[in-house]
């Protein structure tokens, strides 16, 4: 396979950052988007330029370090896969291929292809501890989960936090990811003494980081590798708004 | 472009996220200022004006029983709700403000959330109404404050009758009324009034049939259960409304009403 590879080249933080243009021959169709940059790599480092710097980790589409945005699509055209996991086959012989980093306020860019997505964590933070019994282990089954509960909870734990949802919000919201979060505690009973008070905080801190708000288009569901459903969003604005009027007579 | 991506990174330690003063006033700030909270705002707003969009049409469908029943209508609407006219005028001021103020700050805040964009944009599943909210709601309210300087003030067209121009406002019927059905047909008698009127129609059908799915989905009560039903919803309520006030354009435009 023979590719034409447009990647976004930025030095630091402070500089301007460009496309610059490469041409790859002889990509395997069975390597993964990520090997395919591997070799590029390689060529760039004997022809004594400085590669491209990306982040990856597990390579198995569990860690969702592997941020970047291809063809306008964040981890690419397959639906529900990592850039990892994303195999060239996916792509045309002489495909054009465009490799942006995520674009958000709240993400500002390292370099190349890297951006900073501690605004995650702090959102994460934000949400405070969950309480959970110490001691003995408790009896099996004495803590009953229903199943649908258990179902949901699960879904939306499945969240690797690689904020594709921002990346393709055309509001930059990190909503479906702050109601992943939400809505896995929500769901369990260790997440209930604090569950009113971390459906605030979360969301004030995500305003805070300079997200969008939702306005329900749907692109993050499309985008998340993990197939997280916007329905986790219905269940955070229920969240909210029980929260927010409890702390208001309590 | 890329001059924004040279942001620093913040590491936002300020005050308490959460005010713990318990006041109603700081109570309302978070709320208001959350963006969930924010667009709980703008959806019950927005949900009060299409119901009013759908009674101020069927009202109009008046004009298919003739001059009289539209007329005594407007009279009733008028003059017989006497301060119930200002209390529901005042009531559909505040809360197409409210509607149009918040969701115009969300638009602003949210326009500064990615100042990059990207150079090669792509969706998946966006649908043109969803992306086009703030437009189409721009065009609307544009159209209803053209609307009000149209029919309530009469400052846009006058009527022609016996070879002379009369204000609208000036017009009265056998019985000494508002002739308002004589009104109706001057206005959308003007063919570019009436291509007005159509288009802006087009611009709510749009904004609503996002815009109704996208309230119950704001309040929470969007699942994978209801989630049919709230669409078709959607489209019934934008449809009907589109469809009757399409048709009193239209068929007073073409002809069909009052050619006496």
């Amino acid at each position: 396979m023979k590719v034409t590879l447009h990647i976004w080249r930025q030095k630091s933080p402070a500089d301007q950052g460009r496309f610059v243009t490469y041409s790859l021959d002889q990509v395997s169709p069975d390597m993964s988007f990520l090997e395919m940059l591997d070799m590029l790599n390689e060529q760039l480092i004997q022809q004594g330029e400085e590669p491209v710097a990306f982040e990856h980790d597990c390579r198995e589409g569990i860690c969702g370090s592997c941020a970047m945005m291809i063809n306008g699509l964040a981890h690419g055209p397959e639906r529900g896969t990592t850039t990892c996991q994303l195999h060239m086959r996916s792509f045309p012989d002489g495909a054009e291929i465009y490799v942006e980093p995520w674009r958000a306020r709240a993400f500002p860019i390292l370099k190349d292809l890297v951006c900073d997505r501690s605004a995650l964590d702090r959102i994460i933070q934000a949400g405070g501890y969950v309480s959970v019994g110490t001691g003995g282990a408790p009896d099996a089954n004495c803590l009953p989960v229903p199943k649908t509960a258990q179902d949901k909870a699960m879904d939306a734990a499945q969240c690797i936090g690689c904020g594709a949802c921002v990346a393709a919000c055309p509001n930059a919201s990190a909503m479906l990811f702050l109601a992943a979060k939400v809505s896995h505690l929500a769901h369990l009973p260790q997440g209930q003494p604090e569950r009113h008070e971390r459906v605030r905080k979360m969301l004030a801190q995500h305003d805070r980081e300079g997200f969008g708000h939702c306005t329900n288009i749907g692109e993050c569901e499309a985008a998340c590798p993990k197939e997280i459903s916007v329905e986790h969003i219905a269940q955070l604005n229920r969240d909210y708004i029980a929260a927010s009027l409890l702390s208001l007579v309590r | 472009m890329a001059t924004a991506s040279a942001g620093k990174v913040r590491h936002p330690k300020g005050r308490a996220i959460i005010p713990t003063e318990q006041s109603g006033l700081t109570w309302l700030t978070a709320f208001l200022d959350s963006s969930v909270g924010a667009k709980v705002v703008v959806a019950l707003g927005g949900i009060g004006l299409a119901l009013f969009a759908i009674f101020h049409m069927l009202g109009n469908l008046k004009i298919f029983q003739g001059p009289d029943a539209l007329n005594t209508y407007a009279f009733f609407l008028k003059h017989d709700l006497g301060a119930l006219l200002w209390l529901a005028r005042g009531g559909l001021l505040g809360i197409f403000l409210l509607h149009v103020v918040l969701a115009l700050r969300l638009k602003w805040r949210t326009a500064a959330a990615r100042p990059v964009g990207y150079a090669y944009p792509g969706h998946v599943q966006a649908r043109v109404a969803a992306r086009t909210m703030a437009l189409t709601g721009i065009v609307v309210g544009l159209f209803i404050l053209f609307h009000l300087a149209h029919f309530t003030f009469g400052w846009v067209h006058q009527a022609e009758q016996d070879g002379r121009l009369i204000s609208y406002l000036d017009l009265r019927d056998a019985h000494g009324r508002h002739d308002v059905y004589t009104m109706v047909l001057a206005g959308f008698r003007t063919t570019w009034i009436a291509a007005l009127y159509l288009l802006a129609q087009v611009a709510l059908f749009v904004h609503l049939i996002h815009g109704i799915p996208s309230a119950f989905q704001t309040f929470g009560l969007q699942s994978r259960r209801t989630m049919e039903i709230i669409r078709g919803l959607g489209w019934l309520t934008a449809g009907v409304i589109l469809l009757g006030n399409v048709l009193i354009v239209t068929a007073v435009w073409l002809g069909w009403v009052g050619t006496s």
